[in-house]
C-alpha cells in the first residue's frame, strides 16, 4: 500500500535520511523504531509532504506522491497524526474531527458517511464524546492525543502515519493508546507507527524497521526483531 | 461653557467614523490570521472600492435612469467582487512569493509599493479631484433628544457590524470557514487535513480587500471620494488594529470607536490640527505597555 524507495530528506543542507526504503502492506501495522534523532519523525514528515524529499520515491497504492504538497498527499489517502499532536486549539473537538474529513466534505475524496464515522470515533474514544463541544486547546495531553488520532482517522485513510502517540503520556494512558492501536489493527487499518517504546510497538506490530542515523539498520517481522540480540541490546533494554 | 449636547453629538459622529476604522482594521486582521502578513495597501483598497462604486453608481443612474438608493444596492455586490479581485491580485503579486521564500520584509515593501501603484492608477483614471459620492439615504438628520444623527451614519454602523458578523458566521459554520480558522491556528496541520493553505491565504487577502472596498462605499457618502481618500484612513485603521490587537474582533470595534471619538473630541475642543495626535499617542502607549493590543492575545514573535 505504501512503498518507499531510496528516500533522501532533511532540513536545508542537513541531510537526515540517507536512502531509506520501506514497505507497508495493506492491512499491516508496521513500526519504525530507533533512538532519538535517528530520523523517525523526519521520515513521516517527508512521507506526508510536511518537508520536501530531496530524492527517492514514495508510492501509495502505486501512485507516486514524493514531492507533492501535503494537501495533495492527503487527498490521495495518506493521514498523518503528527508529532506534538497539532490539534486546532481554537476549534471544538467536533470541529477538529470535521476538519479531519475536510477532503471528504469538499469533494476531493469519496464522501462516505461522515456522520457515522463521527459516531464511530466517539465510540472508539469515549472521552472525546464527553468533550465534544469543548475547545481542543482545553483538553489534557492524553485527550489531545486521542483527538489527533481520531482526526487522522476521519480521512478514512489508505495509510495512517502515527508519530509517537505515547509521547509525554502517563503509563495508564500509554496503555490505552496501544490498546486503541491494536483495535485499529484488528479493523484492518494500514498503519506506520513511530514509537519510542520499542518493546510495546514490536508487541503490536506485524513488521518492524530499525532506523539508525538515518539509515535502515535492521528489519523483519516484529516477532523476529523482538528476539534479535542486537535489537534487544540497543532498543529493548536488559529487562526485556 | 461645556455644552453636553455638543459633546454627545461629537461622540455619535465619532462612533460612525470609528466603525469605518474598525472595518478596515478587521481587514488587516484577516490576512494576519492566516499568513502573519498585512496588506499595507489596505487604505488604497478602500479608495479603489469607493471610486469603483462611484463610477458604477453614476453609470447606472445616468444610462439606465436607476434611482440612487437602488443604484447603491445594485452597486454593492459589484464593488464587493471588485474588492475580492483586487485583494487576490495583491496577494498574488506581492505576498505569495515573500511567503514562499520566507522573506521577513518582502511583503511589507511589496504591499506598500502596490498601494502606491494603485493610488497612481486611480489618479490617472479619476484625476486628483474629489467627488461627492451620491448618497443612498436622505441627507436630513434624524433628531433624537436634540442629537442629530445622519441616516448614513446609522447605515455605516449597521453595515460594518453586519459585515463582521457575516465573516464570523462563515468561519464558524461553513467547512471552508473552519479551514480558514484551522489555517490560522496551525498552517502545517491544516495542510495535513487536505486544506490548500496557499489558496486560503489568497482568500483571506480577497476578503480583506472586500472589507476595505465595503468600508469605502460606506464612508464615501459622508466624506468625499477621490484618489487621496485611502492613505489617512488606512493608517488610522492600522493604528486601530494595533491598539485593539491583531487577533481580536472585539478589539477592532472598541479600538476603532475609541479612536473615532477621540479624533472628533480633539478636533472640536482643541484644534483640528491636533486631531490625529491622541490616537497616535494611544498607539505609542499600547505599543510600550501592551504590545499585543488591548484585547489581543500575545502576537509577539517568539524568539
Amino acid at each position: 500500500m505504501l512503498t518507499v524507495e531510496k528516500l533522501v530528506a532533511g532540513y536545508g543542507k542537513v541531510r537526515v535520511l540517507h536512502e531509506i526504503s520501506l514497505d507497508v502492506q495493506e492491512g499491516q501495522l508496521v513500526t519504525l523504531i530507533g533512538s532519538n534523532g535517528a530520523g523517525k519523525t523526519t521520515t513521516l514528515r517527508a512521507l506526508s509532504g510536511m518537508i520536501k524529499p530531496e530524492s527517492g520515491s514514495i508510492r501509495i497504492g502505486g501512485a507516486e506522491i514524493a514531492g507533492l504538497e501535503s494537501h495533495l498527499i492527503t487527498r490521495r489517502g495518506l493521514a498523518h497524526s503528527p508529532e506534538g499532536r497539532r490539534v486546532f486549539p481554537v476549534l471544538s473537538v467536533e470541529d477538529n474531527l470535521v476538519m479531519g474529513a475536510f477532503t471528504r466534505l469538499t469533494g476531493s475524496r469519496p464522501k462516505g458517511d461522515v456522520k457515522a464515522d463521527l459516531a464511530r470515533m466517539y465510540e472508539l474514544f469515549p472521552r472525546l464524546a464527553e468533550r465534544r463541544l469543548q475547545l481542543a486547546g482545553t483538553l489534557s495531553g492524553g485527550e489531545q492525543q486521542m483527538l489527533a488520532m481520531a482526526r487522522a482517522l476521519m480521512l478514512n485513510p489508505k495509510v495512517l502515519l502515527l508519530d509517537e502517540p505515547s509521547m509525554g503520556l502517563a503509563p495508564k494512558l500509554v496503555e490505552e493508546v496501544f490498546s486503541i492501536v491494536s483495535r485499529l489493527k484488528a479493523a484492518k487499518v494500514t498503519m506506520l507507527l513511530v514509537e519510542q517504546f520499542a518493546a510495546a510497538a514490536l508487541e503490536v506490530a506485524d513488521f518492524g524497521y530499525v532506523l539508525e542515523n538515518g539509515r535502515i539498520a535492521a528489519s523483519g517481522p516484529a516477532e523476529r526483531l523482538k528476539n534479535d540480540p542486537a535489537v534487544r541490546a540497543a532498543y529493548l533494554g536488559a529487562a526485556h | 461653557m461645556f455644552d453636553f449636547q455638543t459633546f454627545i453629538q461629537l461622540v455619535v459622529s465619532g462612533i460612525s467614523v470609528g466603525m469605518i476604522y474598525g472595518v478596515v482594521a478587521f481587514g488587516y486582521q484577516l490576512t494576519f490570521a492566516t499568513s502573519r502578513t498585512l496588506n499595507f495597501g489596505q487604505g488604497e483598497a478602500l479608495m479603489l472600492g469607493s471610486l469603483a462604486g462611484f463610477t458604477i453608481m453614476t453609470q447606472l443612474a445616468s444610462h439606465l435612469g436607476i434611482p440612487m438608493p437602488l443604484a447603491y444596492l445594485l452597486m454593492l455586490p459589484l464593488v464587493l467582487m471588485f474588492g475580492m479581485a483586487q485583494g487576490a491580485v495583491v496577494e498574488w503579486l506581492g505576498v505569495r512569493q515573500a511567503i514562499k521564500t520566507k522573506s521577513e520584509a518582502g511583503w511589507i515593501m511589496a504591499t506598500i509599493a502596490l498601494g502606491i501603484i494603485f493610488k497612481n492608477l486611480a489618479e490617472n483614471i479619476w484625476g486628483r479631484d474629489t467627488f461627492t459620492f451620491p448618497a443612498p439615504l436622505p441627507d436630513a438628520a434624524i433628531q433624537i433628544g436634540g442629537i442629530r444623527i445622519l441616516p448614513m451614519e446609522v447605515l455605516i454602523v449597521c453595515g460594518a457590524l453586519a459585515l463582521m458578523a457575516a465573516v464570523e458566521l462563515f468561519n464558524r459554520r461553513s467547512i471552508y470557514g473552519k479551514a480558514v480558522v484551522a489555517t490560522s491556528a496551525d498552517i502545517g496541520a491544516a495542510g495535513l487535513m487536505g486544506v490548500n493553505t496557499a489558496q486560503v491565504i489568497t482568500l483571506s487577502y480577497a476578503l480583506s480587500s472586500l472589507t476595505a472596498a465595503f468600508a469605502g462605499v460606506l464612508v464615501a457618502p459622508v466624506t468625499l471620494t477621490g484618489a487621496s481618500l485611502g492613505s489617512a484612513l488606512g493608517l488610522k485603521a492600522f493604528a486601530v488594529a494595533i491598539i485593539g490587537g491583531l487577533t481580536s474582533g472585539v478589539g477592532v470595534v472598541v479600538g476603532g470607536v475609541l479612536l473615532g471619538i477621540t479624533d472628533r473630541l480633539t478636533g472640536y475642543y482643541i484644534s483640528t490640527g491636533y486631531q490625529d495626535v491622541p490616537g497616535l499617542v494611544l498607539l505609542l502607549l499600547v505599543l510600550s505597555f501592551k504590545p499585543s493590543g488591548l484585547f489581543g492575545k500575545s502576537a509577539i514573535k517568539k524568539v
